[in-house]
C-alpha cells in the first residue's frame, strides 16, 4: 500500500511515495532542466499545472529564497523520481503536494506520446486510488482557466527603480522576477501593472516601452493585455516574452495554438534566421504562435521550426517565445533586453533627428 | 563546400594504450573516420597501435600502422598528399606530432592545412603564463598568483625576519589569504612545493625556497584544493554557434586528477546560477581561443554563500579527450563525429542528431539519469607503488554506469570496474581506516567509506575526513545502510540502491530465487540525448530497477521496457571486456567489435553488453543493441531475457567475459532461458584451465609439456619442485595477465613466494612447471570450426621464457623455426583444436627447445595477439571466429591463410615512468599497458621502428653502459657477452661509471643494458632508453645495425603477403 496516487487522463493510476500530503489536480507537464528547480517551482507560468522533473534527483543543492522567481510555488504539485528533504520541507511550508519514487521517465514518455494530460493527485496516510481519480474528474483544461491571470498577477502597480534609461510598463501576466531584474540591471525603471490594466492605466505611467510578460495558460484568456497592444502599437515600442509574444501576435492579427506537450527545459535550440547562429534557450510554454500576423518570424526553434522570435521594425515590436531572462537556464540571449531598451533610444534619436 | 570536391584528410591516432591515454582515441578516431567519409573526404589514417579498430583496413581509405614520428608521418604526407590534417582527435600524441610537423615546415612544404582548432590556440592552452594572460584579458578568474623574489644583489641572509614576513604577508594578501600553494620555481624535480596553511610555516618555506631557487623566486598561488572540480565539454562551429554538451562533476575534490577521480554527470551540487556562470565562461573562453570542434574546460567551484558560488578557470584542453569520450557516452552526443564535421566546415545545425533522427547537433543534451565513472588502477600488479591519488594519473582505464539514482549508478560503476580492494577490513583499526583509507585518497576509498558507515561513522565525520561533498557522502551512507538491511532480510532498499540479487543473496545468506521474487525487477531505458522529449531511434540502453511498489522480475514487454530491438529475429549478445587494465587492453574491444560486425554481416542482430566508455564497442552505432551494464551473470542474463536473444558469446571480452561463462550458463539454466552459449563449450574452456585435466589430454594426444603439476600445500609444492628440478616456474592456477607468476631458483625462494604472493590452499592450488631456459617461445592464434583449423599466425617471442608473453616483444612470421618445426606447430595446434572441440578462436603458447614443441598453455578464446596477427597477415580472425560460432564453416567462408613477406614486430609499452617505485625489469608478471607494431623487410628495422613507436627510440650513438652481472645475461667472461659488448662498441662509447646513477642523472648515458633495479629506476626517471634482458639487448643491437635501412612506410593493404598455409 502506498500513500500517494497519481491518476492520469489516460486511465492509469500510478503508485508513488508521498512526500507532501494533500489532494490536487492540474495539467501534467514535464521540464527537462536538471538544474534550476527553485526557479522552475516559483515560475508563475506553471500555475494550474503539475510539474514533473525529467531529471530524477531534485533538491541536491538545497533551497535558497534568493533564487526564487516569485513569492510562492506555482505548480499545483511536484513530481520527481527523488526529492531531497530540503525541497520537501519547502513544499510542505508552501502546502504543495509532492510525490516521488515513481518511474518519471515513463510519465515523460507518456506525455510525449499522448500530449500534456490532466491528472489528479492524492497524498496522505489513508488515500486511495479513487481519491486521485476524484481529483482528476474535477480537473479543467488549461484553456478553461479563463481568469488565470488574476491568480498570478500583482493587484496594483509596483515600481522597481533601476535608473532613468527608460520607463517600462510591464504587464504582469505572471512575470518572472528575472524579467524585472534584467530590465532594472540595464538602468530601466519598471512599472509592473496588473494583467487587466487598461490603456488609461498605461498612459498614466507614460512608459517608453510596453512589455507583456510571460504567464500561464492560453493567451486567448488575456484579452486586456491584447487590447493594450492593439491600443499602443505604433505609438510605443512593444516587447513580449513567452505568453507575451503570443498576446502581441494575436493583437497584430496572428494566431496561437496549443501544442501537444509544449517546450519546457533549458536546452531549446533557437536559430536566428539572419545570422544563422544557434543559441540555447530556456522555455516553458504549452501554446505557440501559428500565423504571425503583422510580424516577421526572425528566429525559429531548430527542432520543430516553431516561431521563437517575432519582429516588426516599422512598428518597433520585438518578442521572444523563449525566456531570455534565463533563471533557470543559459544566458545566451540576455541581450534581448538591450534590444528592447534600444528601441526606446532609437525613438529618441529619431525624434531629435526630425526636429 | 564540403561535398563538391574530394578532399584528402590525414587523421593521426594516439598510439599505444598507456596511462593517461587509453582507448578513447580509438573510439574518437574511428568515429571521425566514418564522419569524414560521410562527407565525401578521402581519409588517410596513421596509428602505431595495431590493437585498435581505427587501424582496420576498412576504416579508412588508406591505413598506415607506422610510428607516430615526424619522420614516418612526413613520408606518409609525401605519399598521400593530404589537403588537411586533423590534429585534435589523436590525443596529446596527435597534437604534439602535428605541432612538430608544422615547426619542421613539413605541413607548409606540402600545403597541408591544420583543420579545426589552430595550432596557436593549442600553444595558448599549453603555456601556463600565456593561458593566464588570455584568461585575464577576457576577465575570467584564474587562481590568483604572485611571486616573492629577491632584489638585484640581495641575498636571503640579508633579510630580517620582519622584512621577509612583510613580503610574505603582502603576497598572501594578494592571492586572497591562506592557505596558499608555495612553489619554488626552477628547482629540480619540483621539490618544495605544496599547500601551506600556517603563516610561520609559509615564511620558513619561502626562506628555504628563495635560497634553493635558481632565479631567487618563490611562486605563491591561491590554493583551490578542496574546491569542487568540474569539467565542461564544449562544441563550437565556424559560425560561432557554441554549445555545452554536458558538465561533469568530480566527486574527489581539486587536487586529484580528473582521470583518477570518480566523476558524475551531470553535476549534482552546483546551483543553476553557478552552472550558468561557468557555462558562460566556457563559451567565452572557447570563443576567445577560437576553438573549432570539441574541447574541455576545467573549473574549480565552491559555495561562498552567494546564490551561484564562485569559480576559477583551471585549464583548457583544446581537443577531443578522455573526458569527451565519457561525455559522448554519458549523453549520446557524438563529440568526435561532430568535431570532424565541424573541421570540414559544417555548422552544428547542419549536422543530424543520429540518436533522435529528428533533431540536429545544435542542441544541448538533456539527460534524465545519473552517470558515474570509476577509474581502474593496476594496484594488483605493482606491490611497490604507492597508489595515493594525486595530480598525476596512475589508472589504466575506467568503467562507466548509468542509473536512475546516484546510488544505483555508483554501485553499477564499482561493479563494472571489477576491482576488489585487497584489504581485510577486520584487520584495519579505526585510526588506520581514517588515516590511510578515508583521509588518503586511494583506489580503496569508496569501499572504505562503506566500511566506515558499517562501523557507525556519521555522514559529517566521513565528509570531513574525505573532503567529499556531503551530498555524495550521504548517499554512500544510504548504500551501506541498505546493504546492512539486506543482510537482515529486508532486500528492497538494497536492490533499489543498485545491488544485484546475487549480492543481496550473498549478504543475506539466501538464494537468488528468494531475493528475486521479493525485490523490484529491472527494466531498460533508452539513452536519448533529450530526457524523453523526443522519440529516439538509437538502440542505446541502460537498466534500472522499478520503484519499490513492484515486486519480482519483469517479464516480456515489461522487462524490455523501452527496448526497440526486434525480438523476433535471430539475435546474439556479445559480452565485452570491461575497463582497460594490464592484461586486458583494447585488443579485447577490437575482438568484441569484430564479433559484432561478423554477426551483423551474417544477418544476425548483435547486441553488446559492456561498460567501458572509451571504446568503439560502446559506440551507439556499432551494434543493434548497446547495453551499458556491469558484466555479471545476472545482468547479462537480464539483457538476454529482455532482448530475447538466441545466443551469447563470451569468447571475445578477455578474462572478463570468460569469467562469467560458468555462472552465466547456470543462470540461464536456472531461468530456463533458451539461449545458447556459442562456440567452444564452457566445459572445454574449463578443461584448458584445469591443469590436471589438460595434462591428461596432452598425454593422450602425445603432445609434450614442461614437466610439472599442481600443489595444494607448501610441502607438496617443495616436493614437486625438487622432482621437476630448479629453476621452476610457479603461478596460481587461474591467471589474468600472469598475475603473481614467478621463476624461483631454490626452496627458500619458493617458500617466500608461497608466503607472500599466493597463499596456497586446496581450493587455490599453485602450478609448478619446469622452466624451459633458452627455449624459443611461440604464440599461435587460430580459428576452428570444429572440423577445420585456420592458422591466423605464428609469432615468435623476442624475450625468453622468463618474461611474461604479454610483455615480450614478438615477431611475425617467426625466424627461428625451420619448415619441419613449423609443421609440428601446426599439427599441435590442430590436435588441440580438435581435442577441445574448439569452435571459434584458439590461442596456444608453445616453447620449442631441442627440436621438441612443448605446450605451455592453450586457451580456446580470443587472445591479446588477435589484432596484431590480423593486421600483420591481413586475415581478420576474430570476425571469422564469430562467423563459425554462428554456424558457418571455414569452407563456406572461403578464406585463405596468409604469411606476410615482411617482418612485423609487436613491442609493448610499459608504465614505469607513471608509477614511481615500480620495478622496471621485465619478468614473469605482466606490466605493459599497450602495444605498437613496426613492419619492415628485416627484423632489425622492424624492431627499431617498433621501439621508436613506443617513444623510447633506440639511440644509435653516444654512451652505453652494459652491466651483464645478472643471471639473465651471459657470463660477463663468456664469448656471448663479449660479442654483445663488441657489437655495442661499434656504435657507442661503452663505458663504466663509478656512480652510474649520477652519470644517468647528468645525462652522460644514452643507453643502459642492465638488470640492476635501482639503476633502471633512475633510467626510467631520466627517460634514458634501457634493456633489461639479454634478448632485448641483442634485438636492440640488430635495430641499431638496421638504422640506415629505409623506413619503409607503407599502407597495410600494400604490404606483400603470400597466400600460403602456415606449416604446410
Amino acid at each position: 500500500m502506498s500513500d500517494a496516487y497519481l491518476a492520469l487522463e489516460d486511465g492509469r493510476v500510478v503508485e508513488a511515495r508521498g512526500r507532501v500530503p494533500g489532494r490536487t489536480r492540474g495539467e501534467l507537464v514535464f521540464t527537462t532542466a536538471y538544474t534550476g528547480y527553485e526557479e522552475s517551482l516559483t515560475d508563475p507560468s506553471y500555475e494550474e499545472q503539475v510539474l514533473t522533473f525529467s531529471y530524477p534527483l531534485i533538491g541536491n543543492y538545497g533551497v535558497r529564497a534568493e533564487r526564487f522567481e516569485s513569492e510562492r510555488v506555482h505548480p499545483r504539485a511536484a513530481v520527481a523520481k527523488e526529492f531531497t528533504d530540503d525541497v520537501v520541507e519547502w513544499l510542505t511550508e508552501e502546502d504543495v503536494p509532492a510525490i516521488d519514487h515513481l518511474d518519471t521517465r515513463d510519465l515523460v514518455t507518456s506525455i510525449r506520446e499522448e500530449g500534456a494530460m490532466k491528472c489528479g493527485i492524492a497524498v496522505g496516510d489513508d488515500v486511495t486510488p479513487e481519491d486521485a481519480k476524484a481529483e482528476l474528474a474535477e480537473c479543467k483544461g488549461m484553456s478553461e482557466h479563463t481568469d488565470i491571470g488574476a491568480q498570478v498577477s500583482v493587484d496594483e502597480v509596483q515600481v522597481y527603480e533601476g535608473g532613468s534609461e527608460a520607463r517600462v510598463a510591464l504587464v504582469d501576466c505572471g512575470a518572472k522576477g528575472s524579467i524585472i531584474s534584467s530590465l532594472t540591471a540595464r538602468g530601466a525603471e519598471v512599472h509592473v501593472l496588473p494583467y487587466d490594466a487598461t490603456p488609461a492605466d498605461v498612459s498614466e505611467i507614460d512608459p517608453d516601452v510596453l512589455f507583456i510578460s510571460n504567464g500561464p495558460g492560453d493567451p486567448a484568456n488575456f484579452d486586456a493585455a491584447t487590447t493594450l497592444v492593439d491600443e499602443f502599437v505604433g505609438d510605443l515600442p512593444i516587447a513580449g516574452i513567452c505568453l507575451g509574444q503570443q498576446v502581441v501576435a494575436r493583437a497584430l492579427g496572428g494566431t496561437t495554438e496549443k501544442m501537444a506537450f509544449g517546450h519546457r527545459g533549458v536546452n531549446q535550440p533557437v536559430r536566428d534566421l539572419r545570422t544563422d547562429r544557434v543559441v540555447m534557450t530556456t522555455q516553458n510554454h504549452g501554446y505557440t504562435v501559428g500565423e504571425p500576423g503583422d510580424l516577421e518570424v526572425t528566429q525559429v526553434n531548430v527542432n520543430d521550426d516553431t516561431a521563437e522570435g517575432l519582429e516588426n521594425p516599422d512598428l518597433d515590436v520585438i518578442t521572444r517565445q523563449y525566456h531570455p531572462e534565463a533563471n533557470p537556464g543559459p544566458h545566451d540571449s540576455l541581450d534581448f533586453f538591450d534590444d528592447v531598451l534600444d528601441m526606446t533610444r532609437s525613438d529618441a534619436e529619431h525624434a531629435v533627428a526630425s526636429d | 563546400m564540403t561535398d563538391d570536391e574530394e578532399r584528402t584528410i590525414l587523421l593521426i591516432g594516439s598510439g599505444p594504450i598507456q596511462i593517461g591515454q587509453a582507448a578513447e582515441f580509438d573510439y574518437s578516431g574511428a568515429q571521425a573516420c566514418r564522419a569524414l567519409q560521410e562527407e565525401g573526404a578521402r581519409v588517410v589514417l596513421v596509428n602505431s597501435n595495431p590493437a585498435t579498430i581505427m587501424t582496420d583496413p576498412e576504416m579508412a581509405d588508406r591505413v598506415y600502422i607506422e610510428p607516430i614520428t615526424t619522420e614516418a608521418i612526413a613520408e606518409i604526407i609525401r605519399k598521400e598528399n593530404p589537403d588537411g590534417v586533423i590534429a585534435g582527435l589523436g590525443g596529446q600524441t596527435g597534437l604534439n606530432v602535428t605541432a612538430a610537423l608544422a615547426e619542421e615546415g613539413v605541413l607548409d612544404e606540402h600545403d597541408v592545412d591544420v583543420m579545426g582548432t589552430p595550432l596557436d590556440t593549442i600553444y595558448a592552452t599549453e603555456d601556463r603564463d600565456l593561458f593566464r594572460e588570455r584568461m585575464e584579458s577576457i576577465g575570467q578568474p584564474v587562481p590568483a598568483s604572485t611571486t616573492i623574489s629577491l632584489d638585484e644583489g640581495e641575498a636571503v641572509t640579508d633579510l630580517t625576519q620582519e622584512g621577509l614576513r612583510d613580503r610574505v604577508d603582502a603576497a598572501v594578501d594578494e592571492v586572497g589569504g591562506l592557505p596558499v600553494i608555495a612553489r619554488t620555481t626552477y628547482t629540480l624535480g619540483g621539490s618544495g612545493s605544496g599547500v601551506v596553511h600556517e603563516m610561520d610555516e609559509l615564511v620558513e618555506r619561502v626562506r628555504k625556497g628563495l635560497r634553493l631557487s635558481r632565479n631567487n623566486e618563490v611562486l605563491v598561488t591561491e590554493s583551490i584544493s578542496g574546491w569542487v572540480e568540474l569539467e565542461y565539454e564544449v562544441m563550437r562551429d565556424a559560425d560561432d554557434s557554441c554549445i555545452i554538451i554536458c558538465n561533469m562533476e568530480n566527486l574527489d575534490p581539486m587536487g586529484i586528477h580528473t582521470g583518477e577521480s570518480v566523476v558524475v554527470t551531470p553535476s549534482q551540487v552546483i546551483p543553476d546560477e553557478g552552472h550558468q556562470e561557468m557555462r558562460d565562461a566556457a563559451l567565452e573562453v572557447i570563443r576567445e581561443l577560437g576553438i573549432q570542434g570539441g574541447c574541455n574546460i576545467q573549473f574549480a567551484w565552491r559555495d561562498d554563500g552567494t546564490p551561484g558560488g564562485e569559480y576559477r578557470v583551471v585549464e583548457v584542453n583544446p581537443r577531443v579527450s578522455r573526458s569527451s569520450a565519457l561525455a559522448s557516452k554519458a549523453t549520446g552526443y557524438p563529440i568526435a563525429r561532430v568535431t570532424a564535421k565541424v573541421a570540414l566546415g559544417k555548422r552544428l545545425h547542419e549536422i543530424e542528431n543520429e540518436i533522435t533522427g529528428e533533431t540536429t547537433a545544435a542542441f544541448e543534451p538533456a539527460i534524465d539519469y545519473v552517470v558515474t565513472k570509476v577509474p581502474r588502477w593496476p594496484k594488483d600488479k605493482f606491490d611497490d607503488v604507492d597508489f595515493e591519488l594525486g595530480t598525476a594519473m596512475k589508472s589504466t582505464g575506467e568503467a562507466m554506469a548509468i542509473g536512475r539514482t546516484f546510488e544505483e549508478s555508483l554501485l553499477k560503476a564499482l561493479r563494472s570496474s571489477e576491482y576488489d580492494p585487497a584489504v581485510d577490513w577486520a584487520d584495519v583499526g579505526d585510526a588506520e581506516l581514517e588515516a590511510d583509507y578515508l583521509e588518503t585518497p586511494t583506489p580503496d576509498r569508496p569501499y572504505a567509506m562503506f566500511e566506515a558507515f558499517d562501523r557507525g561513522y556519521t555522514v559529517d565525520e566521513v565528509a570531513d575526513l574525505t573532503d567529499i561533498e556531503r551530498w555524495y557522502v550521504e548517499r554512500y551512507g544510504r548504500v551501506a545502510e541498505a546493504t546492512q538491511a539486506a543482510a537482515e532480510g529486508d532486500f528492497t532498499e538494497a536492490a533499489i540502491k543498485g545491488r544485484t540479487n546475487a549480492e543481496i543473496a550473498t549478504a543475506a545468506g539466501t538464494t537468488v530465487s528468494n531475493v528475486e521474487t521479493d525485490v523490484p525487477g529491472r527494466t531498460y531505458k533508452q539513452v536519448d540525448t533529450c530526457a524523453g522529449e523526443f522519440a529516439a531511434e538509437t538502440p542505446y540502453y541502460y537498466s534500472a530497477r522499478k520503484p519499490e511498489f513492484l515486486r519480482g522480475p519483469l517479464v516480456g514487454d515489461a522487462a524490455a521496457g523501452e527496448l526497440e530491438v526486434d525480438r523476433d529475429v535471430e539475435s546474439v549478445v556479445v559480452v565485452g571486456g570491461g575497463p582497460i587494465r594490464i592484461g586486458q587492453g583494447v585488443e579485447f574491444d577490437y575482438c568484441s567489435v569484430h564479433a559484432i560486425r561478423a554477426l551483423r554481416e551474417a544477418g544476425i542482430d548483435a547486441h553488446v553488453v559492456n561498460n567501458n566508455p572509451e571504446t568503439v564497442s560502446t559506440d551507439y552505432d556499432t551494434s543493434d543493441g548497446l547495453f551499458f551494464e556491469p558484466i555479471t551473470a545476472e545482468e547479462v542474463a537480464d539483457v538476454i531475457e529482455a532482448a530475447d536473444a538466441d545466443g551469447v558469446m563470451v569468447q571475445f571480452g578477455g578474462q572478463t567475459s570468460v569469467n562469467i561463462g560458468h555462472p552465466l550458463e547456470e543462470e540461464l539454466d536456472r531461468r530456463g532461458l533458451d539461449c545458447e552459449i556459442m562456440g567452444t563449450s564452457i566445459d572445454a574452456m574449463d578443461l584448458a584451465e584445469d591443469r590436471d585435466r589438460f595434462n591428461r589430454l596432452m598425454d593422450e594426444l602425445g603432445i609434450a609439456q614442461p614437466i610439472g603439476g599442481s600443489a595444494t600445500s607448501e610441502a607438496e609444492a617443495l616436493e614437486l619442485a625438487s622432482d621437476v628440478g630448479y629453476p621452476v616456474l610457479v603461478r596460481p592456477s587461474y591467471v589474468l595477465g600472469g598475475r603473481a607468476m614467478d621463476v624461483v631458483h631454490d626452496d627458500e625462494e619458493l617458500k617466500e613466494y608461497i608466503e607472500e604472493a599466493v597463499r596456497v590452499s586446496p581450493d587455490k592450488p599453485i602450478l609448478i612447471d619446469e622452466f624451459l631456459a633458452d627455449a624459443v617461445e611461440l604464440d599461435v592464434d587460430a580459428v576452428s570450426d570444429g572440423d577445420h583449423v585456420l592458422v591466423g599466425g605464428v609469432m615468435e617471442h623476442v624475450e625468453s621464457a622468463g618474461v611474461h608473453s604479454g610483455d615480450s616483444a614478438c615477431m611475425i612470421p617467426p625466424r627461428s623455426l625451420d619448415a619441419e618445426m613449423l609443421g609440428r606447430v601446426r599439427e599441435v595446434t590442430e590436435d588441440i583444436a580438435q581435442a577441445l572441440d574448439t569452435v571459434g578462436l584458439l590461442n596456444i603458447q608453445l616453447a620449442v627447445k631441442d627440436d621438441e614443441v612443448y605446450v605451455i598453455e592453450a586457451n580456446p578464446r580470443s587472445s591479446r595477439t588477435v589484432p596484431f596477427v590480423s593486421k600483420a597477415t591481413g586475415v581478420p580472425i576474430a570476425k571469422l571466429a564469430a562467423k563459425v560460432m554462428a554456424g558457418a564453416t571455414l569452407d563456406e567462408l572461403d578464406v585463405d591463410e596468409q604469411i606476410p613477406e615482411q617482418v612485423s614486430v609487436k613491442e609493448v609499452v610499459l608504465p614505469f615512468d607513471r608509477l614511481p617505485g615500480s620495478d622496471p625489469r621485465l619478468g614473469p608478471e605482466m606490466k605493459s599497458t599497450g602495444e605498437v607494431m613496426g613492419t619492415a623487410d628485416t627484423f632489425g628495422k622492424a624492431y627499431e621502428k617498433a621501439q621508436s613507436a613506443t617513444s623510447k627510440p633506440i639511440p644509435t650513438s653516444g654512451t652505453a653502459v652494459l652491466d651483464l652481472t645478472a643471471d639473465e645475461f651471459p657470463d660477463p667472461d663468456s664469448e656471448a657477452a663479449a660479442d654483445l659488448v663488441d657489437g655495442y662498441a661499434e656504435f657507442f662509447d661503452v663505458r663504466e661509471f663509478d656512480d652510474l646513477h649520477e652519470a644517468i642523472r647528468h645525462g652522460e648515458v644514452d643507453l643502459v643494458v642492465s638488470r640492476d633495479r635501482d639503476a633502471l629506476e633512475v633510467a626510467v626517471e631520466e627517460d634514458v632508453t634501457y634493456f633489461s634482458t639479454y634478448a632485448s639487448a641483442r634485438a636492440a643491437l640488430e635495430g641499431v645495425r638496421a638504422h640506415d635501412e629505409p623506413i619503409d612506410v607503407q599502407a597495410i593493404s600494400d604490404r606483400p603477403k603470400l597466400r600460403t598455409d602456415w606449416g604446410r
